[in-house]
């Protein structure tokens, strides 16, 4: 009797103390994350590991001498430890050297311009802040190798790397760069780093603004220096997105592809991920130890991550009272540094817009006279005379092009929708429940598909759709994409809610309102701008998007960028610039509309 | 977890299955025998799109013409060799393809043991082609990376011998694909290896040098040529970009090795440029040993079709004069088959079957450490 009287009591209490667990919705939701991010993630992971211990049929069998599907260590031994030929330092240890150093320099890189240009537009009172802001992400929405394509066209000359054309630099201004400033390490992650600033200016340009003034006010009237403001209060404001920005640009320079092809291939420079392409082909066991030690290198940097922003409460910077930001006079120093930016940006940004446009209307390459320009490419209807065969109309007018269009606009958006509404929810569990075992791990979960390469990632699940037979096309393309780009939307959103003090929900709370009304009429709106570049990152990534998609891809043409390689293979190269010129024109008319319905934009996160 | 997890997904598969595939290999066989007028009745009687791998940008022309011809729905799909393999491993149903177009020899012979592919040689050319380019892959054409250089200046790499692209004056002044991006440019450095050729560099060194050779390290006169080549190389990012800038005013002095088809190319400026092979032929000598390398292109039928008879229709068309004539109009395609001409100022099968390095896929196959060696040259 008293002993089912106990039992009794402690099934009640256990009962309660569930009841009182699930009544909280950051359980609830951290519970359901889990369970979808261990299918999601974690078991793409196990399975790539477990193919670096899998014999592959084909050219990797007969070459371990062992059948397909066998366990063997030989995929290690080869990478690691074969000094024949130089076998392991071509493979491994050089590109993991020039990975290491690319990586950490683009990282550099991004924090230093993008977070100098966001302190600038958020607490200065910079001038043409407005054109900053908007062109600030452009290099970000154009494909990374734009820009490496570019750095090339504009600086290759006849001393270096193929020695055959002069670019802008040297055919108009007589200007011979050094083959070190346009082949090799320093290019590869000046263009990385420039690509990947955009998150440094969006992260930490959407802390500093959101920053409650008055502890720079306080410091100020008690007369400390404006460096020490900056060092003592404003840096370590801003650290979580530091953090955040260098994991982003670390993992992200990483697993780049076609830049370090681009600017690497001339002089022989490689990185990891142009070996792990190389070998997926014939040795994939090779190739999936690469993309996991690549893995390993970004979970180093999550854990130092997840050191910053795990275990503190400080950064709590929304406090739920009215601030206003006093924005740093520049004084004379103003104007000249407004225009050494635009200048920067105008280059960076605009000057490669204006070369795909010029690309797309030349016949001949490299002549650029009026002669030789047609906007055939665009609206010609009858082009057999200038393509020996294939489409024969301008892209305009190409329905192909105007399916893989709204194709690849679905897809973003959709993908962009999930992975952004996720990432709000996974970011208001992690920071409610913020130190927990439960909140961790879905935090470091939701990060996973990050640090996996884009190619490895579809990769893998191209072989898992294949146990699933209705898991195609569409859905699946969706499902990638989601997965993929929930990190940003997490980050960003996770950024947001650390910043906003738990009275503002707390408030909600006393009142009776319940969890859904709080999110959608408290919480998004506070912090609507942070919130929406978890949105906004998905969509023009999804929508610049190749290696992720190339291998899930139901027919070659489905989507714009899979369209934009096969004419680059053709050589129809001025299809390939006119369709990025359109990715590009579409990615901004999505922001514009964007920033017209809610006020916000991808750079709106910071200013403007 | 994992356990758990496998137990999952295997119920999720099991739930999910799909009746098994129909036996795309006996319906092979079934074609095998079958008439002109049978194979169109069974491929009519099957439904869905007809889809096409290929990594010729060529197949979509073939594919459409094919498609209007028979009323069939159509998707082709121009790949790269590694993104169609992978995709025949893995897609299955109406998505996967029902035919694929691919190069690369060594692999495709890895992918016929793996059952990934069959071979369907229609009836119409059996007695048309040699055996080997009907087994163990039917051949639907020939493709030739030719030794190409730019024509203008006065240090015109005019060679007659390929010892020439090793001297140092050479140096940085040759562009060639990465043979780690494309691999029949890893199966020509392979193959000059072979004993065969490796006996002909041999030879041609003591033509150019008057001397014999002098091996050092190497094994043989291949190894050499193939370290030196690769020392003075510069790699382009692809075929049509190489051929552009080789083309370029400024770029006298250079020389590449690249598919002669580009030479089609509206943005290649043609007339700066000047194929050896040509040049030798209207002056009457030979580029010694070779003056570039030539590798075939197939026709398979995927394991997973879903329209299998299509499959073999649409390769019986892509054999005739009319399937041919998308790649056949211009230079640089070649037919297996001898009765058809080849394009004015282009030169026979069989003369550059003479002239060029072809890949023996068995060779390949068993020559990893000679892959080794080349990617050490292709880094250092």
């Amino acid at each position: 009797m008293e002993e089912v009287k106990a039992r009794n009591v402690a099934l009640n209490r256990l009962r309660g103390r569930a009841t009182a667990w699930f009544s909280k919705p950051a359980n609830i939701i951290l519970l359901a994350f889990l369970v979808a991010l261990v299918v999601l993630t974690l078991y793409p992971l196990l399975s790539l590991l477990t193919e670096t211990f899998t014999v592959h049929a084909g050219r990797e069998a007969r070459a371990a001498r062992q059948s397909a599907g066998e366990f063997t260590l030989y995929h290690f031994e080869r990478l690691f430890a074969t000094r024949e030929n130089d076998y392991s330092r071509i493979q491994f240890y050089e590109p993991f050297v020039n990975t290491l150093t690319v990586s950490l320099a683009a990282s550099l890189i991004a924090i230093l311009f993008g977070g100098t240009v966001a302190f600038l537009v958020t607490r200065t009172n910079l001038k043409y802040i407005k054109f900053v802001s908007a062109v600030f992400t452009f290099p970000y929405i154009m494909p990374s190798w734009t820009l490496a394509l570019f750095w090339e066209t504009f600086f290759k000359n006849v001393n270096i790397g193929l020695k055959t054309s002069n670019g802008i630099m040297a055919a108009v201004f007589g200007v011979y760069m050094p083959e070190w400033f346009v082949y090799g390490a320093f290019p590869i992650a000046l263009v990385l780093g420039l690509h990947y600033a955009p998150y440094a200016f969006i992260l930490i340009g959407t802390m500093l603004r959101n920053m409650d003034a008055s502890l720079e006010e306080a410091a100020t009237i008690l007369r400390t220096g404006r460096f020490r403001i900056i060092r003592r209060i404003t840096l370590p404001v801003v650290w979580p997105a530091i953090m955040s920005t260098f994991l982003l640009v670390f993992a992200s320079s990483m697993s780049a592809y076609s830049v370090p092809v681009f600017l690497g291939s001339p002089v022989r420079y490689y990185m990891l991920s142009t070996k792990m392409k190389s070998l997926i082909d014939s040795y994939p066991g090779q190739a999936y130890i690469i993309a996991g030690v690549m893995i390993l290198m970004g979970m180093v940097i999550l854990l130092l991550n997840q050191r910053v922003t795990g275990s503190r409460r400080q950064y709590t910077t929304v406090l739920g009272k009215s601030h206003q930001i006093r924005r740093i006079d520049l004084g004379r120093a103003n104007a000249p540094l407004a225009i050494l930016l635009v200048i920067v940006l105008s280059l960076v940004a605009v000057a490669p817009l204006v070369t795909f446009a010029l690309e797309s209307v030349i016949v001949k390459a490299g002549d650029y006279s009026l002669s030789n320009m047609t906007l055939d490419f665009w609206v010609g209807t009858d082009l057999t005379r200038r393509l020996d065969q294939g489409d024969s109309t301008g892209i305009l007018l190409n329905p192909k092009v105007w399916n893989a269009l709204g194709y690849s606009l679905a897809l973003a958006l959709l993908s962009a929708f999930i992975a952004g509404s996720c990432g709000i929810l996974v970011g208001y569990g992690v920071a409610k429940r913020r130190g927990g075992a439960l909140a961790n791990t879905v935090n470091a979960l939701s990060f996973f598909p990050y640090l996996m390469p884009s190619l490895a990632f579809g990769a893998i699940y191209l072989a898992m759709s294949s146990k699933v037979p209705w898991l195609r096309g569409f859905p699946l393309l969706v499902l990638v994409g989601s997965v993929k780009y929930l990190p940003f939307a997490s980050r960003s959103g996770l950024n947001a809610m650390l910043q906003l003090s738990g009275e503002i929900e707390e408030a909600a709370v006393i009142t009776g309102v319940p969890w859904w009304k709080r999110m959608l009429r408290v919480i998004f709106p506070i912090q609507k701008a942070g919130f929406l570049s978890g949105y906004l990152v998905p969509m023009v990534s999804c929508m610049r998007e190749l290696s992720l998609f190339v291998l899930l891809v139901p027919t070659s043409n489905a989507i714009l960028t899979t369209m934009l390689m096969q004419y680059s293979e053709k050589g129809w190269a001025q299809f390939g610039n006119a369709i990025n010129l359109l990715i590009i024109i579409v990615v901004l008319l999505v922001n514009f509309i964007v920033n017209r319905l809610t006020g916000a934009s991808i750079d709106k996160g910071v200013g403007g | 977890m994992r356990r758990i997890l496998s137990l999952v997904l295997s119920l999720t598969m099991l739930l999910c299955a799909v009746p098994a595939l129909a036996d795309v290999a006996a319906d092979v066989e079934a074609g095998q025998a079958m008439t002109h007028d049978e194979l169109v009745e069974k491929a009519l009687a099957e439904t869905g799109t007809f889809v096409v791998y290929g990594n010729t940008s060529r197949i979509e022309t073939a594919a459409e013409a094919f498609g209007a011809l028979y009323d069939i729905p159509y998707e082709p799909n121009n790949l790269k060799d590694q993104e169609i393999y992978e995709k025949l491993r893995y897609v299955t149903g109406g998505d996967a393809a029902d035919m694929v177009m691919i190069q690369d020899g060594a692999q495709l012979t890895d992918a016929i043991d793996e059952g990934l592919v069959v071979n369907f040689v229609p009836g119409s050319v059996a007695d048309a082609l040699d055996e080997s380019d009907q087994q163990p892959a039917l051949v639907h054409q020939y493709i030739n990376k030719l030794f190409i250089y730019n024509n203008l200046g006065d240090s015109v790499p005019a060679i007659r011998n390929v010892w020439e692209l090793t001297a140092p004056e050479m140096k940085g002044r040759v562009i060639f694909k990465s043979p780690e991006n494309e691999k029949v440019n890893m199966n020509f450095l392979v193959m000059c290896t072979k004993d065969e050729w490796a006996d002909r560099l041999s030879e041609a060194y003591r033509e150019w040098k008057g001397e014999e050779i002098d091996l050092g390290s190497y094994q043989n006169a291949g190894y050499k040529w193939v370290a030196e080549f690769l020392d003075n190389v510069t790699f382009g990012k692809s075929d049509t970009s190489i051929a552009e800038e080789v083309s370029q005013e400024t770029a006298a002095g250079t020389i590449g090795l690249f598919v002669l088809s580009k030479l089609r190319s509206s943005s290649v400026l043609t007339d700066n440029l000047t194929v050896a092979a040509y040049d030798a032929v209207a002056n009457g000598y030979a580029v010694e040993p070779f003056a570039g390398f030539m590798y075939p292109m197939y026709t398979m039928v995927n394991t997973n079709a879903t329209r299998p008879y299509t499959a073999m229709l649409f390769i019986e068309y892509l054999m005739t004069e009319e399937g041919f004539k998308p790649w056949g109009k211009n230079i640089g395609a070649y037919s297996p088959n001898p009765a058809f001409a080849v394009n004015d100022g282009d030169l026979t099968i069989d003369v550059w079957k003479d002239a060029l390095v072809v890949e023996d896929a068995d060779y390949i196959l068993e020559s990893f450490d000679v892959e080794d060696f080349v990617l050490q040259h292709c880094q250092n």
